[in-house]
């Protein structure tokens, strides 16, 4: 017994002692060596790397059927499940990793922001460093080609696409006033502070299948997840004072900010071209909350905003002036949650609320109008492998508006409407290698309203033509309701309709790109009515149409010469529509043919000082002239500006800023408004529409109190 | 009796064995490295880490190794995939020891490694993150000799950038340099590198 014992262990030693020689060769799929992979039996330490010609050897004690794996960087893991025995001469093929650096991205249309995209052209801290800009996190997007410099506006126009085709999401949700309140001829920006976004997507068209109701563009700003640390922002601006605060515990984090802005002290210094009785005074408060679960992550935002001015305008037929009041309230919820539900499987999920309550006076009507806005949206993302994965989701939108206008002598006159609409949406995400990729997808949409259903088809494709170029294609259909002076006396119409043709081609190369997109655009059902503007009485159709074509330019070089990075945005559009109370198909008074921005940005190490200088140019803009027989047959003269701005850190925690926009004073004329009568001798008198001031100055104080002293709010500017 | 002798004899031998080939392979690894070989010490960590199960240890070295390498290389495809390829390794590491101070460390050095490469991109948006994470590291371990030098190297970093005297750093050098002679560890292989850094760093203490 005792002997069978001994043998029995001895032969147990001895057999696990007993070695085997594993060998083999490892290539890429076009049969060239890899050298350096990692060749090892799972859960053993026997294993090897590959040499130069890709080949492993190494030997084990282990017997049977055993795992082998094979990794390397940038390819996806290889495994093998067979006998020990047979590992002999194994030819390996490792598959590029299609998720690696270095792969082709799908970004026809498409401009990233933010350190998580391969295709990023703008860093986070671009968007808020950029002269002209202001702080505003609209404004550097309008020194990317593809958009038209309409400073009288401040909102976004793609394209040949008016502002309203824009439409704007964070974390994926509706954003519904993402715009101040304003008036004509006095630009809004943005209502959100730049520092709540880690990431921006800014989409000059064919985007996602995910995204709809917007004919041009979307822009979708994405909120940083969990904030560095602790701290306390005090801002001190020539036109008001902002407080923020930052608390973490273990799971959760709290950020709350709060803004006074009063123009009045600025305006009393600063001459203006208008007449404010009470200048643009706001206060707004904001609050992001995030929760980390263990899969996943909940954030809630909420901001408030109040808002007040009252100005009289120049106007050509009223020699008085016209008298205009507003008073803006709009509250905005958002709430999101982002998971993993496990088996590869991922769930996007939330809602948004919008109030917005706006008090106007123009003269003596009183206008008083209040819209609620629901966005709820559930997507669900499947990865069956690196190499594909699916997308599909559903949201559903319910929107309330009602308005009550009263004029002295008059009954009052009330409208009101409920825009609710219901869509789906899948996409799938094809990786067919590391060069060639595709995402196909298609979206439907019901709107209960005007009663239709619409189905569009999305689709892109990237080819990867060398190591640091590739071109792309993107195809899309897009739909989006008439807006709202429409659709309160309106519930009968189309919706209105484009299509996207997109061909791209991008190189990048060692912090080079270049980028060049030429696209077209065609606009069907565009809605059209019978009257200056749209009126209860009107008659509406969805005859209009239009198309827009051109080619966006973008250079960017942070390489060439030491501390300076800029870019340079070229943008040809060359755009007709009929619509809105248009007499025939013509050029738009936003849509310049010729749009040109240059970005610069350089850093003085000496002076501890980020000196930048925005140069925007656009050839004259159409308009009409009613002296003349043809429609928008004139242009206005070229538009010029240069904006400077100084950040200069005093020390890591406090920061001075100034700003300049339009340095050189160039005499800017967007527009002309003709008199609605003829004088004397027959002829339309004019007047000329121009920024309020000529220049815009800020000088801003900002300091950062943490316990961590490398953090500033140079990312705020 | 004989029996139960030989059935011990057979498990401290398999014992032995297990123990000395996690030893082996350690050595082994880092020999490969110290011979210029560093991508066969990270496959060699890999298996390691991959074979022991449960030990953040080899992840933690396969992370390291990575990271150094990428201040000796230039191309920016490379830096970039083997500091997410780091990453990686270091989020394996956490799994098997939460709240580790050395773990973080050495996130705070891949995340300067990043900084260090493209300054204009991530200065910016990693230099909180870095500074965050030796000050977790130090409330973990107060006299942690890395932390507390790598710190102080990364404040005299950003001291010179402002225009200001890094010299204000040099007692948190001492303070390390003390810290180094104090440490002791019985987890063979536990990270005690660092102590032949003071004098590079002790370079802005001088003039």
């Amino acid at each position: 017994m005792k002997l069978a014992l001994t043998i029995a262990f001895i032969t147990i030693l001895f057999s696990a002692n007993a070695q085997t020689s594993i060998t083999g060769n490892v290539t890429d799929a076009s049969g060239i060596p890899i050298e350096g992979a990692n060749v090892y039996l799972d859960g053993t330490y026997d294993g090897g790397s590959s040499d130069t010609n890709g080949t492993f050897s190494f030997s084990t004690s282990e017997t049977g059927p055993q795992t082998l794996l094979v990794s390397f960087l940038s390819f996806e893991t290889y495994t093998i499940v067979i006998d020990v025995s047979a590992m002999n001469n194994l030819k390996i093929t490792l598959r590029e990793d299609v998720n690696s650096l270095g792969s082709v991205v799908l970004n026809a249309g498409t401009f990233s922001a933010g350190d998580n995209s391969k295709a990023s052209v703008l860093s986070p801290l671009d968007i808020v460093t950029t002269a002209g800009a202001a702080g505003d996190y609209i404004g550097a997007f309008q020194t990317l080609p593809g958009t038209s410099t309409v400073a009288e506006d401040g909102r976004l126009f793609v394209r040949g696409g008016d502002a309203n085709e824009t439409n704007i999401y964070i974390d994926g949700l509706r954003v519904f006033q993402p715009f101040a309140a304003t008036t004509n001829n006095i630009p809004t920006r943005g209502r959100f502070s730049p520092f709540l976004f880690k990431g921006t997507n800014f989409s000059t068209g064919g985007y996602s299948a995910e995204y709809g109701d917007a004919l041009s563009s979307v822009l979708l700003l994405n909120t940083i997840d969990e904030p560095d640390q602790e701290k306390t922002d005090l801002s001190f601006i020539s036109v008001g004072l902002g407080l923020g605060n930052t608390q973490k515990w273990k799971k959760n984090s709290l950020s709350i900010n709060a803004f006074y802005l009063n123009l009045k002290p600025y305006q009393e210094i600063i001459s203006q071209r208008v007449d404010w009785k009470k200048p643009y005074e706001s206060l707004s408060g904001e609050a992001v909350y995030r929760h980390t679960f263990e899969k996943g992550l909940l954030k809630v935002y909420g901001g408030l905003n109040y808002s007040e001015f009252d100005l009289v305008q120049e106007d050509i037929n009223t020699p008085e002036g016209v008298n205009f009041g507003l008073k803006n309230r709009n509250l905005y919820l958002n709430t999101s949650y982002k998971g993993s539900l496990g088996n590869d499987w991922t769930i996007t999920t939330g809602t948004s609320f919008a109030n917005d309550h706006n008090d106007i006076k123009i003269v003596n009507t009183n206008v008083d109008n209040n819209e609620n806005s629901f966005h709820f949206k559930l997507k669900l993302r499947k990865r069956f492998s690196n190499r594909f994965k699916l997308n599909f989701g559903a949201e559903q939108y319910v929107g309330t508006f009602s308005e009550h206008v009263s004029v002295p002598d008059s009954d009052p006159f009330k409208s009101s409407f409920d825009n609710n609409s219901t869509a789906a949406f899948t996409e799938a995400n094809v990786f067919f290698s590391k060069k060639l990729a595709m995402q196909i997808g298609v979206r439907g949409v019901h709107n209960t309203l005007l009663d239709y259903t619409k189905i569009s088809p999305r689709a892109s494709l990237a080819y990867k033509t060398s190591s640091k170029s590739q071109i792309s294609l993107a195809y899309g259909d897009f739909y989006q309701a008439p807006q709202q002076d429409v659709l309160k006396y309106n519930e009968t119409l189309e919706p209105e309709k484009s299509s996207h043709y997109i061909f791209n081609y991008l190189y990048q190369n060692n912090r080079r790109t270049f980028r060049a997109e030429a696209y077209y655009k065609s606009y069907e059902e565009l809605v059209k009515f019978d009257t200056d503007r749209p009126e209860f009485t009107s008659l509406y159709t969805n005859n209009g149409r239009g198309y827009a074509a051109g080619l966006d330019i973008f250079w960017r070089d942070n390489k060439s010469i030491k501390n300076l990075e800029y870019w340079a945005s070229y943008s040809y559009l060359d755009t007709k529509r009929d619509y809105r109370n248009y007499p025939n198909k013509a050029t738009p008074n936003f849509a310049a043919k010729h749009n040109l921005s240059l970005v610069t940005k350089y850093w003085i190490e000496d002076w501890k000082s980020l000196m930048s200088a925005t140069y925007n140019f656009a050839s004259g803009r159409p308009y009409n002239n009613p002296n003349q027989s043809v429609f928008q047959n004139e242009k206005t003269k070229t538009y010029n500006s240069i904006n400077f701005s100084w950040a200069y850190l005093i020390s890591q925690q406090k920061i001075l800023y100034f700003s300049v926009s339009n340095v050189l004073g160039f005499d800017n004329v967007f527009n002309y408004q003709y008199a609605n009568t003829p004088n004397v001798d027959g002829n339309f008198s004019r007047r000329a529409i121009t920024p309020n001031a000529d220049r815009f100055f800020i000088v801003g104080f900002f300091w950062t109190i943490s316990d961590n002293k490398t953090d500033n709010q140079l990312d705020n500017l | 009796m004989k029996t139960i002798i030989i059935i011990l004899a057979f498990f401290t031998i398999t014992a032995t064995n297990a123990q000395s080939s996690y030893e082996k392979g350690m050595t082994k690894a880092f020999e490969l490295w110290g011979d210029k070989n560093p991508d066969e010490a990270i496959n060699l960590f890999e298996r390691i880490a991959k074979a022991e199960k449960e030990n953040w240890l080899p992840y933690y070295y396969a992370a390291q190794v990575h990271i150094i390498t990428t201040f000796s290389i230039k191309d920016a495809e490379a830096i970039e995939s083997r500091l997410k390829k780091a990453q990686d390794y270091l989020n394996e590491a956490k799994t098997y020891a939460s709240d580790n101070a050395e773990i973080l460390i050495m996130e705070a050095l891949l995340n300067t490694a990043y900084v260090a490469y493209n300054p204009s991109v991530y200065g910016m948006t990693l230099s909180a993150k870095v500074e965050q994470l030796y000050q977790k590291a130090k409330v973990l371990e107060p006299k942690n000799p890395r932390a507390t030098l790598y710190h102080a190297e990364w404040k005299m970093g950003g001291a010179k950038f402002f225009g200001k005297d890094p010299k204000a750093f040099c007692p948190e050098i001492e303070k390390a340099i003390l810290y180094f002679e104090n440490e002791s560890h019985d987890i063979p292989f536990y990270p005690k590198w660092g102590k032949d850094q003071v004098k590079r760093v002790q370079e802005n203490c001088k003039g």
